[in-house]
């Protein structure tokens, strides 16, 4: 096509990058975002009590609360509690039998009445959290995915076709870059269309292995859902089998035995497992068949220094402890599958590489951010001519401002719904996602009906505003705020106030640049102005 | 650990960055140094890539320790792109000497 | 000019299909559709044929597709004609159709 591969690969890049550039934006600030949805969720219910009971005591409180709220389930899951996580989540399914049919209009999912039943536990008390219904962390965790609004399955392939765009406009952004080595570190400021493409490939490059690992996992972890048809023609009667060879899965649970019995104490059954593995702590457990004579218990391995998403686990008998057997070794597609995935969700990491993904997560958003600026940047001359802005310059610019800068504000918009909306409201976190969207809407529609510079400079500027208030919302809410967790030691939720701040700043820093942007002059322009000059001091010197 | 990791990693960029004619200029005028000098600064660079590439795996192990390295550099390249060469040249060099002093500090009294 | 009332039916009918942007929508095809049959076909394919465990051999199927689905949109836009698009992406699916088809019977 064209002249040259490199020139068609620049033109590839240009389009993948411009067509999808704006969902990327909103999938990129989620995804990154999800690194902390731990720490999100427990910002946005700091009712939510801070210290931590040991593991083995919150086993045996979350048995207690199933015993009580779901005796008749066929099985319980339940994770505990850790360092980033303090309270426990535990799922349950109950038998076919007990599922009433929907009321009219109601969803399927109710608590109780549906197939599957889940709650989040406080381990300090052993009752259900009493804090106010928000979806927390989760919210971006599922956006950047699930989108919202749609079907879920419509929103993955989409996703993953946006992704697929990426993946492309990676390739051919470095097969395009030829001065990849040379251009290294550099950034040449305040040169207009220069500044903005070297922006744009640094930002590119110091990133670019998270950003094309990032991109190849997202893909790999719906890959199941895109390339079903490997699975059909090799496992033609049996697709379940695909799924336990695959994934090193222990092997389906017989039926409930008749005969009941009382389990061994969690404890013992825990400790058994941390003995098997030499040490290494448990992060959950699910027990079949609870009450029954065969009761069987999967307990977990916590994720760790392992990269792979897929931990160890083994099955015990539940009454006589007695070990029946442990996950089987895992074959090389499978660990290949289980890093890629442990990569992308980065649950193995610390604080400190978390806080590494997380910057480079943000990298990624201003290297798509000045990606699309860009191209209306070395787009505008052409109109200039003509004294028009076209359509599709407009269009674009209106997309940028309402991508680039109305995204933050969205953000933003759903911390203070978090802090504002009633506590009893019904529907609260559905009101609190609502929020976002309504926000990031004005965002959008005041940007096409506004396209202009000074629309850039508001919009920044308001979510710079937006950002740095919040930890006085936070202040004029809660007892969660600075002046307490600073001095408690909090360092989650002080943390996310002080970052907060950071890109209130960083946002008003923004503003103020578009604020204050001089055209750069033309050929003619210059002239005219050192005219001027001169004229200026010839009149001084003749004493004007 | 990580600090130091961090902090070689910075330097070993700032070496190489060196090496380049371009960042020659950015910091002493014209290309002040020789292509021996230069060569020099890329072999040093390199060593110190490698020397925080081996510091990420002794601290996280050969899993996570190649992801910790990779992370180290981008927010060394992040810092030294956007952050110095662009508003505080001159800082670069003393820093280049100070960041590993402190990272080595830090790991020893962190023990 | 060849869409001039005095060419031939024939010269203003290619003429047509000369427009640049349908070269571009034609090579949009191949690496979007096209691209996907790959993939599809090339999981397939390594499913039925890896001499691994059969697991493992889905699982690398659908690796490896992935990255031909991009190798694919490359192709697309870097090989002189559209036509060379389509069949630089449709042969090696036939292929793998085939070879999948074989695979199978012969298991």
């Amino acid at each position: 096509m064209k002249n040259g591969f490199r020139q068609s690969m620049a033109w590839l890049h240009t389009w993948t990058g411009l067509l999808v550039g704006w969902l990327l934006l909103l999938i990129f600030m989620a995804g990154t975002a999800s690194y902390y949805r731990e720490e999100i969720s427990r910002w946005m219910r700091p009712e939510l009590p801070r210290s931590t009971v040991d593991a083995d005591v919150a086993a045996e409180r979350a048995i207690t609360f199933l015993q009580h709220k779901a005796p008749q389930a066929e099985s319980w899951n339940v994770s505990l509690p850790d360092p980033r996580n303090p309270a426990m989540r535990m799922f349950w399914r109950n038998p076919e039998s007990m599922v009433k049919p929907p009321a009219e209009g109601e969803k399927r999912r109710r608590r109780g009445g549906g197939r599957f039943g889940d709650a989040t536990v406080d381990p300090n008390s052993g009752q259900e959290v009493a804090a106010r219904e928000t979806r927390g962390g989760d919210f971006f965790y599922r956006l950047h995915f699930d989108l919202h609004y749609i079907p879920v399955l419509w929103a993955r392939y989409l996703v993953g076709f946006c992704a697929m765009f990426m993946l492309v406009a990676i390739i051919t952004g470095v097969i395009t870059h030829k001065k990849i080595f040379k251009d290294f570190f550099t950034f040449r400021k305040d040169k207009g269309l220069r500044s903005w493409l070297d922006f744009h490939n640094v930002s590119a490059v110091m990133a670019l292995p998270y950003h094309a690992m990032i991109t190849y996992t997202g893909i790999v972890t719906l890959m199941f859902m895109y390339l079903p048809w490997g699975v059909s023609v090799a496992y033609p009667k049996d697709e379940d089998a695909f799924f336990s060879e695959a994934f090193a899965r222990l092997a389906d649970i017989d039926t409930p035995s008749e005969g009941r019995a009382v389990a061994l104490p969690i404890q013992q059954l825990l400790d058994s497992a941390r003995a098997e593995w030499k040490g290494a702590d448990v992060g959950g457990f699910t027990l079949y068949h609870p009450g029954a004579a065969n009761a069987v218990i999967d307990i977990q391995q916590r994720d760790g220094k392992r990269l792979s998403v897929d931990t160890p686990s083994l099955r015990y008998n539940a009454v006589t402890g007695a070990l029946l057997e442990a996950s089987p070794a895992a074959g090389g597609a499978t660990q290949t599958r289980g890093v890629m995935y442990g990569l992308h969700l980065a649950r193995f990491a610390d604080w400190g590489l978390r806080a590494l993904f997380f910057l480079s997560g943000l990298v990624g958003c201003l290297m798509v951010a000045s990606g699309v600026v860009l191209w209306a940047v070395k787009e505008r001359p052409k109109h200039a001519k003509s004294g028009k802005i076209g359509f599709g310059l407009r269009l674009v610019d209106a997309l940028n401002i309402g991508a680039v800068a109305g995204l933050p504000i969205a953000f933003a918009a759903y911390f203070w719904g978090n802090r504002l909306l009633p506590l009893q409201m019904a529907e609260r976190s559905t009101a609190e996602a609502d929020v976002f969207f309504y926000a990031w809407g004005a965002a959008l529609l005041a940007a096409f009906i506004w396209p202009k510079r000074m629309m850039w400079a508001w919009q920044l500027y308001l979510g710079a505003a937006l950002f740095a208030l919040i930890p006085v919302v936070n202040a004029l809410t809660t007892h969660a705020h600075l002046g307490v967790t600073l001095r408690s030691g909090d360092w989650v939720l002080a943390g996310f106030d002080l970052t907060m701040l950071a890109f209130g700043a960083m946002l008003a820093y923004c503003g103020l640049r578009m604020q204050r942007w001089q055209p750069a002059l033309s050929a003619a322009g210059k002239k005219r102005q050192a005219a001027a000059k001169a004229q200026q001091h010839a009149g001084a010197e003749v004493g004007a | 650990m990580m600090l130091l990791a961090i902090t070689v990693s910075f330097s070993a960029f700032t070496a190489l960055s060196l090496a380049m004619d371009r960042h020659q200029a950015d910091l002493h005028g014209k290309a002040a140094a020789t292509p021996t000098r230069r060569r020099a600064w890329r072999w040093l660079g390199w060593a110190l890539l490698a020397l925080s590439f081996g510091l990420c795996v002794v601290d996280h192990g050969w899993a996570a320790g190649p992801v910790l390295w990779l992370g180290a550099l981008t927010i060394s390249g992040i810092l030294i792109a956007f952050g110095l060469y662009p508003f505080r040249p001159r800082w670069i060099a003393p820093l280049a000497w100070a960041l590993p002093a402190l990272g080595l500090a830090v790991t020893l009294f962190a023990r | 000019m060849n869409s001039t009332p005095n060419a031939s039916w024939h010269t203003r009918f290619t003429a047509v299909f000369a427009r640049p942007w349908l070269g571009v929508l034609s090579r949009s095809m191949a690496a979007i559709l096209g691209g996907y049959a790959l993939a599809a076909t090339c999981a397939m394919f390594f499913a039925v044929a890896l001499p691994i465990a059969r697991g493992q051999a889905v699982l690398t199927g659908m690796l490896v597709a992935i990255a031909l689905c991009a190798c694919a949109a490359l192709w697309a836009f870097a090989t002189r004609t559209a036509l060379r698009a389509w069949v630089g992406i449709l042969m090696p699916t036939a292929l793998f159709w085939l070879g999948t088809a074989v695979m199978r019977a012969g298991a």
